[in-house]
């Protein structure tokens, strides 16, 4: 994507969001998880792109920019609903107490990321422990391991330093592996790819 | 046969391996620390198996894919910001 100053006429803002709104609606849904909250956000995304157009100087990328509004946006609108409360996660909590709880692992060996995928409860079993995760820690796993952005660029959406971003992410990466391969399916004891339940649903 | 040493679940080795899976799936840590990892992960059972599944998290994270946006929904979303944002736009 090309550096470049923000358009200022409204043709020039529907060049914008046609260009982008595929990019601010798939980041959106990832952070918010369900597509009637994911619309509220682009919405808001686009409405604080044109309120801010007048500052943009174009030494951001404008999807760099788009990302730090939508994330900007993402935790206000957050903080108004009632939820979890945020909390840290400490490396502490993700270390195995057991033999057994190390050897735990995601039952995909053999087939591609896509073709696991295609299990729906696998794939919602991803996306429901994307979404327990703490908003901030959330943000920072889609940014870099979903959009594919680097540390660096996380940090500057983030407004933290790129060690901050490498260790929330780590932590982010450390909680979403212990929620899929805690589902009870271990590595001596393997189990079908279609069956995805806790051992003791599928009994 | 020579079997792997296995490790005691919580041994300090272990832990400090942990601490850095994510800058080596990353690739961001000197060599010399990597050829160590490798060195222990090739030899503990554990570590090797929950390495392989921190990478397939981060594998399947990155191909995961929300569904798209419909047709519908971007033309009615255009219009939406468009309404809001007229009348900031005149005043």
């Amino acid at each position: 994507m090309t550096r470049r100053r923000a358009p200022q006429s409204s043709e020039a803002f529907d060049k914008l969001y046609r260009e982008h709104i595929d990019l601010v609606y798939r980041y959106a849904h990832r952070l918010c998880g369900e597509p009637e909250s994911a619309k509220d956000l682009v919405q808001e995304t686009f409405l604080n792109a044109y309120r801010g157009l007048k500052h943009f100087r174009g030494e951001a990328r404008v999807s760099t920019w788009l990302y730090t509004i939508a994330s900007r946006a993402c935790l206000r609108m957050r903080r108004k609903r009632k939820g979890a409360p945020e909390r840290e996660l400490s490396l502490e909590e993700f270390i195995p107490t057991s033999d057994g709880e190390f050897r735990l692992q995601i039952p995909i060996d053999g087939l591609t990321p896509e073709q696991a995928l295609e299990n729906k409860e696998l794939r919602e079993a991803l996306e429901q422990a994307i979404e327990k995760l703490p908003k901030k820690y959330r943000m920072t796993l889609v940014l870099r391991d979903m959009e594919g952005l680097s540390a660096g660029e996380t940090g500057a959406i983030m407004g933290l330093s790129e060690r901050a971003v490498k260790s929330r992410l780590h932590r982010a990466r450390l909680f979403v592996r212990r929620e899929l391969s805690g589902r009870g399916i271990a590595h001596d004891d393997r189990q079908s790819h279609d069956d995805w339940r806790p051992k003791e649903a599928r009994s | 046969m020579t079997r792997k040493k296995t490790h005691q679940a919580g041994e300090g080795r272990c832990l400090d391996i942990l601490r850095q899976l994510s800058a080596f799936i990353d690739d961001e840590l000197p060599e010399d620390i990597c050829a160590e990892l490798r060195r222990h992960i090739g030899a503990c059972p554990h570590c090797e198996v929950f390495i392989a599944s921190l990478r397939d998290t981060v594998k399947l994270c990155r191909h995961h894919q929300p569904p798209p946006l419909s047709a519908h929904d971007r033309a009615r979303l255009r219009q939406e910001i468009y309404r809001a944002w007229e009348p900031e736009a005149r005043s």
